[in-house]
């Protein structure tokens, strides 16, 4: 049960909730709310419908922002306690008021994004409404956005659990009502999952729960408050990469009988209006600058987790410069099965360090994917990021072995 | 025997995959277009669908599209002449792909990856 809730309307069921979770988004939350109340009419106008604000106890008054603009729709806000940060958390408090409602139907949008309209609502609900589980967006992307979901979550996932999701750890999602007793009882509730670990912690149990899972073509880049890509990576790269790693022993009898991939359906395909996408400037001096780094830091413990054969192939990377920087797929895999197995036998302490040195090699697989796909158009690039998927599904049987 | 449906309004094509999957090991059963393929489908219970892009009459991702919705994991190859294909989104529904080819080494390839794909129920 939440630490605080106001229901002035007494809502006691739902068929659909529109949930934002937030912290201070008194700045963006009031459009994002009109929006999902404009779609919760438009389109599932004959159910009854809630907008929840899953609040972290902000101080700068995003709750009357949200009281303000929920239109007809019936709004509930919850609160975790003012020291109880952190998406996670804020979503477990909706798991359970789902659970009270009985709602069929979950849709979650950020806060702060820019340009949603009330088709997401439709988009992200519908597919629940049709037969699906769990619904992921799938936002036009330039091919140097979402880095991390390119290099690691996407084809982890993917080689992991057998199923294509292009964009897992997405922050605006929807499932089926029935999942969050799934969520609610899942061994897995760290402090990682808790932050930005959360996002790929439920495509992970949605994708366990063997529901079906459909994407949602959203049709435009997903426009939110700007971000400094740099200014959180150590605990953004960490949390993410600790919670995929956390699951991996939990859906173990699972993945290790998965073999390849199978695609997912489609929804959303009848409006193809396509949004281009902003472009995105890369550093790229900077990344090799970071990658060179990993080497003074954590050369050592480099050694103890990755054999001689991929630790002397991290040093031929290292020689070949900038110009002529190349990081092979299949000693990226590798590393990524390798630190997964290495993970689950460490200490708490032990496996951040763990994470840590995972973070330089990286950056130094994105500069890699930068070099290799600069001329390519954002189509080409995608084909690239397919055929890495394929290698990560055929060296499945290496973590296997080694997980064994 | 995996039963395999070949969906292509070119005859020579449906020849070809008919003879040579047959031969592979497979059984073959074949659909001239996307007219009530889905009825089709239901009928026969093919263990994996080989699709034409371009035919005459329909377009092979909308029949795509409808598969997957109705057939969640019925394995779909999409065969098509160019591969320009792969800019519309609704592609990625599909397993595999394959450029049109006499020589079927990469179509069987991918038959077999697609068969032996497994997700635990």
């Amino acid at each position: 049960m939440a630490f605080y809730e106001e229901n002035p309307r007494h809502i006691t069921k739902a068929d659909i909730i529109v949930a934002i979770p937030s912290f201070n988004e008194a700045e963006t939350i009031a459009r994002t709310t009109e929006q999902a109340a404009k779609g919760l009419v438009e389109f599932f106008g004959d159910r009854k419908s809630v907008l929840i604000n899953c609040d972290n106890h902000s101080t700068d008054g995003t709750k009357e922002a949200f009281f303000a603009a929920h239109g007809d729709i019936p709004g509930i806000y919850l609160s975790t306690p003012p020291d109880n940060r952190g998406k996670g958390n804020n979503l477990r408090n909706l798991f359970e008021k789902v659970r009270e409602l009985e709602t069929e139907i979950v849709v979650v949008l950020e806060a702060d994004v820019k340009n949603v309209s009330p088709q997401w609502i439709r988009k992200l609900g519908e597919p629940i409404a049709k037969g699906s589980g769990y619904v992921c967006p799938l936002y036009v992307r330039h091919k140097y956005e979402a880095p991390l979901t390119n290099s690691i979550v996407y084809p982890l996932t993917r080689c992991l659990y057998g199923r294509r999701v292009r964009q897992p750890n997405a922050g605006d999602f929807g499932f089926k009502g029935q999942l969050v007793d799934t969520f609610l009882d899942s061994p897995v509730w760290t402090e990682s999952m808790r932050n930005f670990g959360v996002d790929i912690w439920m495509t992970t149990i949605a994708l366990n729960a063997r529901m079906p899972i459909s994407q949602s073509f959203i049709g435009s880049p997903k426009v939110h408050r700007t971000k400094d890509p740099y200014a959180q990576l150590v605990v953004l790269f960490r949390q993410i990469m600790g919670t995929i790693f956390d699951m991996m022993p939990v859906y173990a009898n699972f993945w290790r009988q998965v073999k390849w991939s199978k695609p997912t359906a489609l929804f959303g395909m009848d409006n193809l209006d396509v949004d281009t996408p902003l472009p995105v400037e890369v550093n790229v001096s900077r990344l090799h600058e970071r990658f060179l780094q990993g080497f003074d830091k954590y050369s050592s413990a480099w050694q103890q987790v990755y054999d001689q054969t991929v630790f002397h192939k991290l040093q031929e990377i290292r020689s070949l410069g900038l110009q002529h920087f190349s990081f092979p797929t299949q000693t990226w895999t590798r590393i990524l099965f390798d630190a997964a197995a290495t993970y689950q036998r460490l200490g708490e302490q032990e496996r951040a360090n763990l994470l840590d040195s995972l973070l330089p090699l990286y950056l130094g697989k994105v500069l890699s994917f930068v070099k290799k796909t600069e001329r390519m158009s954002i189509q080409q690039a995608e084909e690239y990021v397919e055929n890495e998927c394929m290698v990560f599904e055929e060296n499945k049987p290496h973590l296997v072995k080694i997980w064994e | 025997m995996p039963k395999i449906l070949v969906v292509d309004d070119e005859e020579h094509i449906r020849l070809l995959y008919s003879e040579e999957l047959k031969e592979a090991g497979y059984e073959v059963i074949t659909a001239e277009s996307g007219y009530k393929l889905l009825e089709r489908i239901e009928d026969e219970k093919p263990d994996l669908v080989i699709l034409d892009i371009k035919m005459v009459d329909y377009n092979g991702l909308d029949i795509l599209q409808d598969i997957r919705n109705q057939f969640y994991d019925l394995p779909v190859i999409l065969s098509t002449a160019y591969d320009t294909f792969k800019e519309d989104m609704k592609s990625i529904a599909a397993d595999f792909y394959v450029v049109k080819s006499f020589d079927l080494t990469e179509l069987k390839k991918k038959i077999a990856m697609a068969l032996e794909t497994r997700l635990p129920t």
